[in-house]
């Protein structure tokens, strides 16, 4: 909303700079976003009398004239001819500058020669006075201006102004006004609040409103009040300057002087007005019009002031005569009722609207204006006809006519008046300060909250009784609900800069998920440590990417942004699969990243309870591309691309880093829709992951090129199981034998196959076994390979003989060979 | 051979080599040296022997300018064959008396060139070590380098460290929260623009034609509720975590981002709490000339509610005196009540603030779309 200084300054005195006003509305919470400096743009443009009026001696087109300006004569050469010698026109003087137009540089006057003629200074339109374009020619004044008279005080801008444009929290629909405002800065000045005097309640002689206008509420709970006015015998006609500039300024477009009248008051006051032409509303009988305040019928039709036809429902409230609809209730005015060239006698309404119903038919109609605004964040029920007489009062002074004697006002249940109490040891317990009563009584006083029934002060009784005060709330405060409400009123015009802060203290926190947070951070610890850079991928992603992880089970969003973000990501994969090619895309070839993250799942076994219906589960997940090692300038292997060894090994690191003993990896048999070749992983029986090469399709569809390696992880799963404690082994203090062996078994054996054989046979003294080749070629038969181990042997209590060790090597040996349908190579 | 004998020959040796070294000649045309050993009663043949052939073979030694012409000097003196080992083999021809003075004097020069020999070749051992070309240490070596952490995760960490210091600890919730406890707990209308399908994710609800129920949390917020009503006060939690608004991405949104809520609930808490705990922890983030300031605000949980503007050399080098960073307030009655805590005997205070936001100032990162997109050039740099 705007506001502009020196429209508040007729509400309240302060002598703040237009700079530290800003600060101090920020300060009680009014949030500024942007002061704009106007109204010196008129410097040097002052009421000039035209003199003569002559042809111009060089030109036919031109004119030239002699006017006054207060000071004396001067000499203008004019390209209008649209104004008379005795009218009075805004002169800018040489020397000084029009309001630059936007994105342009200002021009300044300078007295030059036209055509051979001398011209000391410039006869303005509105267009270059930046006032709008409405009239063609030189700017016509009125006959009373005074000539000599700065241009801008002419307008009513007197001097310069200052426009703020202030964000209002939803909370505080009352500061949706200039009052509002002022009533802020009367409360923490302390200054008197005055409120502009209502004198004129009717004109002499005029007939009551009650016998031209009758009201009728439908639905009183959508429209709790109503109230009309009449005004006989306007005239329509452009708004004062005062009146226009005044809105101009803080962005409304003039219309005519009594629309201008009700948005006014509205920017004043806070409370929206309709002015309806009251010979546009039909009555049955001859006698006068009804209002009607009723739902629309459904699929009713409503021309709204815009031009548009809408199509309403019978939730949509409206104003209507006998026979059709007058206004959308709240939110805009009909076309066939509006205030018009002709218009003679107006109906003002000033009413109240249910805020739920005004905002749902703003938003279903997708139409918000200054009134839907205002009535859906709450409007003030009790200024409606304080606002109906100011409008009326500013109507008869602006465009003349009589106003009917008093008010119809359909209230059928006047607000009950509202009083919350406060505690004083609450007031000083919550905000950490010591505040006297009087002090508190004194700052929500200055807000117009009054003390009612105080009972009074125990004899001895010091300061701070606990006896709670009561406060009458008024009606433009709707956010006024309970006694911390009032707390925070206290302690926004004390000023929260004025309460100490006080160093940390009290009791040691504790919640479950705080051991599972450093959980999270050891696993990051331990995959940044090992070469991958972390990555957060999007919680939404597209449903095809989706299902390349999961085939059914997804969660769908029901209001997506878009296509490309419809599901809950059911796996980090897709993700990854997405950074990778938004690297890829930027020449970054090789790439090696893991994420932890939640992904979401809906098993199709959920119950029926819609809460318990998504999975979320924690992941981690691992995707590598491209070379192994960075870039080196010298070596056979340098150029060595990731491959699914490189994965294992990671995921082996880090499955012992992280504590977890027991994986298993079974080879799927077959291509899934996201891998080539997979596995899954598992921790004892449960099914713990998987981890695999991308489909070849896949990676082209992707923009890849070289082979992409993933894996994920159920972290939740991994945590329950982890063991991270440590003991300590004695280091051996007796040597070790080592025996290799290497062996052609049939491609279909798996190394997994081996250990189970060794650990079947028990060997004695055998601390481990490593594999150290895989060999297929060269003297080794087709669809067979070599595999080559390292046993170690060592006992904790001796030196062990190369018999006894020989004696356990080969009876090892033995059971390989007949479990394996192994031949040892020799 | 006594340890005397020994370390005489030793420093005889270092001076011949010396001299050796300084007068570029061979040392037999240095007559008065051979004074040493050359005891006037002993047979002269034999014993003259000694020295042109010990210097003869010191020559050779030094000489030789690898291992392999080492080896052939070696062979020429002391091999079976050897020149040296040829004198040797006379000794037994020699008299009683002069046997003793003669082989003393064949052992020291045995022992001096044994000594000359290994000494040559730990010389020369160590040139065949090296490379035949000198290592250029100007160039690059072989990286093993570290992944990093997400900027996201590095800032919510200090925020998480920060908070921990003063009794904090972590809490979490789910991402897909029900209304209850994303909005009506915490004290949101029920009309609230907040909740509109316009702002807010709703999942689809499984039972077909059924209204959406559940959505995405649009603060972390939704925590502070399940932990009240799980826990009994006192409460300290931090909770950093996703959260969801129903905005198109552009520099300055994303739909998906992260939060931070600090929520602290105890007898007596007040707002000079509050200061004095953002105070800390943002003094303890962003470093010590960083000034914060309260301005009064509106949030539906909390009563009264505050913004925070931050000011410091990160936002004056952004061209603004203040930054507004963080909402907070003190926790509103009706929450209490909502949760089943007696608003007249705790009081606490929360408040949260965008990750994403304070590491864009932290490191001066113009668009939040960089934070999802994982470029790896953007995550090295942090």
């Amino acid at each position: 909303m705007k506001v502009t200084l020196n429209w508040l300054k007729q509400y309240v005195d302060f002598n703040w700079s237009p700079e530290e006003l800003a600060d101090r509305l920020t300060m009680l919470g009014v949030e500024v976003e942007g002061v704009q400096k106007i109204g010196s743009e008129f410097d040097g443009v002052v009421v000039a009398q035209v003199i003569t009026k002559d042809k111009h001696p060089n030109a036919d087109k031109l004119t030239l004239c002699r006017v006054n300006d207060g000071m004396g004569e001067r000499q203008i050469v004019c390209g209008a001819h649209n104004f008379n010698p005795g009218d009075k026109v805004p002169l800018i003087l040489p020397g000084h500058s029009l309001p630059p137009k936007p994105g342009e540089q200002p021009m300044t006057i300078k007295v030059g020669k036209i055509r051979g003629v001398e011209s000391h200074g410039m006869m303005c339109s509105p267009q270059e006075l930046g006032l709008g374009d409405l009239v063609q020619g030189i700017l016509i004044l009125r006959k009373d201006a005074k000539i000599g008279q700065p241009f801008s005080e002419y307008l009513g801008r007197t001097g310069s102004d200052v426009v703020y444009d202030l964000e209002i929290t939803p909370n505080r629909p009352d500061l949706n006004s200039v009052i509002g405002i002022a009533r802020e800065i009367a409360a923490v000045t302390g200054n008197l609040l005055r409120l502009p005097e209502l004198t004129q309640t009717s004109s002499p002689g005029s007939q009551p409103v009650s016998a031209l206008v009758s009201v009728r509420i439908d639905d009183a709970d959508l429209c709790p009040r109503y109230t009309a006015r009449v005004i006989r015998g306007v005239k329509i006609a452009p708004s004062p300057d005062w009146l226009k500039s005044t809105l101009e300024k803080v962005g409304i477009r003039s219309i005519n002087n009594v629309v201008d009248v009700t948005n006014y008051v509205m920017l004043e006051v806070g409370q929206p007005l309709h002015a309806f032409d009251y010979h546009l509303l039909q009555s049955k009988a001859a006698t006068h019009p009804t209002i009607i305040i009723r739902r629309a019928a459904e699929g009713e039709k409503f021309k709204t002031l815009d031009g548009q036809e809408r199509k309403l429902t019978s939730q949509t409230l409206l104003i209507a005569d006998e026979a059709k609809a007058v206004a959308l209730a709240g939110v805009m005015g009909g076309q066939n009722s509006e205030i018009n060239p002709s218009t003679v006698d107006v109906l003002i309404e000033s009413a109240y609207f249910k805020p739920q119903n005004i905002r749902a038919t703003s938003k279903k109609l997708e139409l918000r204006t200054e009134s839907s605004y205002r009535f859906e964040r709450g409007g003030d029920i009790g200024i409606c006809d304080w606002a109906s007489q100011r409008t009326a009062q500013l109507i008869l002074e602006t465009a003349c006519g009589t106003l009917a004697e008093g008010v119809v006002d359909a209230y059928p249940k006047p607000a009950e008046p509202k009083h919350i109490a406060l505690r004083h040891h609450k007031v000083t317990g919550l905000l950490g300060i010591e505040l006297r009563p009087e002090e508190i009584e004194l700052y929500l006083g200055q807000l117009g909250l009054k003390v009612v029934n105080r009972k009074p002060h125990p004899v001895g009784a010091g300061i701070g009784a606990s006896e709670p005060v009561s406060f009458l709330i008024p009606t433009f405060r709707v956010d006024l609900k309970r006694e911390v409400d009032l707390i925070e009123e206290v302690a926004r015009l004390h000023g929260v800069d004025k309460i100490p802060a006080t160093p940390p203290r009290g009791a040691i926190g504790s919640n479950p998920y705080d051991a599972v947070h450093d959980q999270l951070a050891d696993a990051r610890r331990i995959l940044t440590g090992m070469g991958l850079h972390e990555a957060q991928g999007q919680t939404l992603i597209s449903d095809t990417a989706a299902k390349l992880a999961v085939a059914a089970e997804l969660a769908p969003l029901s209001n997506p942004l878009s296509s490309d973000m419809n599901v809950l990501r059911p796996s980090l994969l897709p993700g990854l699969l997405d950074a990778f090619r938004h690297n890829l895309s930027h020449k970054n070839y090789d790439v090696a990243l893991f994420e932890l993250g939640r992904t979401f799942l809906r098993p199709k076994s959920a119950p029926e309870e819609t809460n318990a219906a998504t999975h979320e589960e924690r992941r981690v997940a691992i995707a590598l591309t491209g070379q192994r090692q960075p870039i080196f300038w010298t070596g056979a292997d340098r150029e060595a691309k990731f491959d699914l060894y490189d994965l294992k090994g990671l995921l082996e690191e880090f499955f012992d880093q992280f504590g977890l003993r027991g994986l298993s990896y079974t080879r799927r048999s077959d291509s899934t829709a996201l891998f080539l070749e997979s596995a899954t992983i598992h921790l004892g029986k449960s099914h713990v992951g998987v981890l695999g090469q991308l489909l070849p399709a896949l990676a082209k569809q992707y923009d890849l090129r070289d082979a992409v390696l993933l894996a994920e992880l159920n972290l939740d799963l991994l945590l329950a199981r982890r063991n991270p404690g440590k003991s300590f082994k004695p280091l051996p203090s007796f040597p070790a034998i080592q025996r290799d062996v290497a062996m052609l078994m049939p491609e279909a054996t798996s190394h997994e196959a081996v250990l189970q054989v060794v650990k079947q046979a028990k060997p004695a003294n055998l601390e481990s076994v490593e594999l150290f080749d895989v060999f297929r070629g060269k003297n080794v038969p087709p669809s067979q390979k070599s595999m080559a181990y390292a046993f170690t042997y060592r006992s904790p209590e001796r030196t062990l003989t190369d018999a006894e060790v020989n004696t356990a090597h080969e009876k090892l040996v033995a059971q390989l060979k007949q479990h394996l349908q192994a031949t040892v190579r020799e | 051979m006594t340890n005397a004998v020994l370390a005489a020959n030793i420093r005889i040796s270092a001076e011949f080599s010396k001299r050796d070294a300084q007068a570029g000649c061979p040392f037999f045309r240095c007559p008065p040296y051979r004074i040493l050993y050359a005891p006037s009663s002993l047979s002269m043949t034999f014993l003259d022997q000694i020295e042109p052939l010990k210097q003869s073979a010191l020559v050779e030694l030094s000489a030789a300018l690898d291992l392999a012409s080492l080896e052939q000097a070696r062979v020429n003196y002391l091999g079976s064959n050897g020149k040296f080992t040829g004198l040797m083999k006379q000794l037994g021809a020699l008299s009683k008396e002069e046997k003793p003075a003669a082989g003393k004097a064949i052992n020291i020069a045995k022992v001096e060139l044994e000594k000359a020999l290994a000494e040559r070749r730990t010389v020369l051992e160590l040139k065949a070590s090296l490379p035949k070309d000198p290592t250029d240490f100007t160039l690059p070596g072989r990286r093993r380098p570290l992944g990093k952490l997400h900027p996201l995760t590095q800032v919510t960490e200090d925020i998480v460290r920060s908070f921990r210091k003063i009794g904090f600890v972590v809490a979490d919730g789910p991402e897909v929260e029900d209304e209850y406890h994303c909005f009506d707990a915490l004290n949101t209308p029920a009309d609230h623009p907040a909740r509109d399908t316009q702002d807010t994710f709703y999942l689809q609800n499984p039972q077909a034609n059924a209204q959406p129920s559940m959505l995405l949390r649009t603060h972390t917020s939704s925590v502070q509720i399940r932990v009240m009503k799980k826990q009994q006060p006192p409460v300290r939690i931090i909770v950093p975590g996703r959260v969801y608004r129903r905005d198109n991405a552009d520099a300055t949104h994303n739909p998906t981002f992260h939060q931070v809520e600090g929520l602290y609930v105890d007898r007596n808490v007040t707002v000079g709490d509050l200061k004095g705990t953002v105070q800390f922890v943002f003094e303890d983030l962003m470093g010590s000339g960083t000034r914060i300031r309260f301005r009064p605000h509106y949030f539906s949980y909390t009563e009264p509610s505050f913004e925070i503007d931050f000011s410091s050399t990160l936002t004056r080098k952004m061209g603004k005196e203040w930054l507004e960073i963080a909402g907070c307030g003190m926790v509103h009655p009706q929450v209490f009540e909502n949760v089943g805590y007696d608003p007249e005997i705790w009081t606490g205070w929360a408040f949260g603030f965008g990750i994403e936001r304070i590491a864009m100032i932290r490191y001066g990162i113009n668009d939040i779309r960089l934070f999802y997109e994982n470029d790896v050039r953007f995550l090295r740099q942090f």
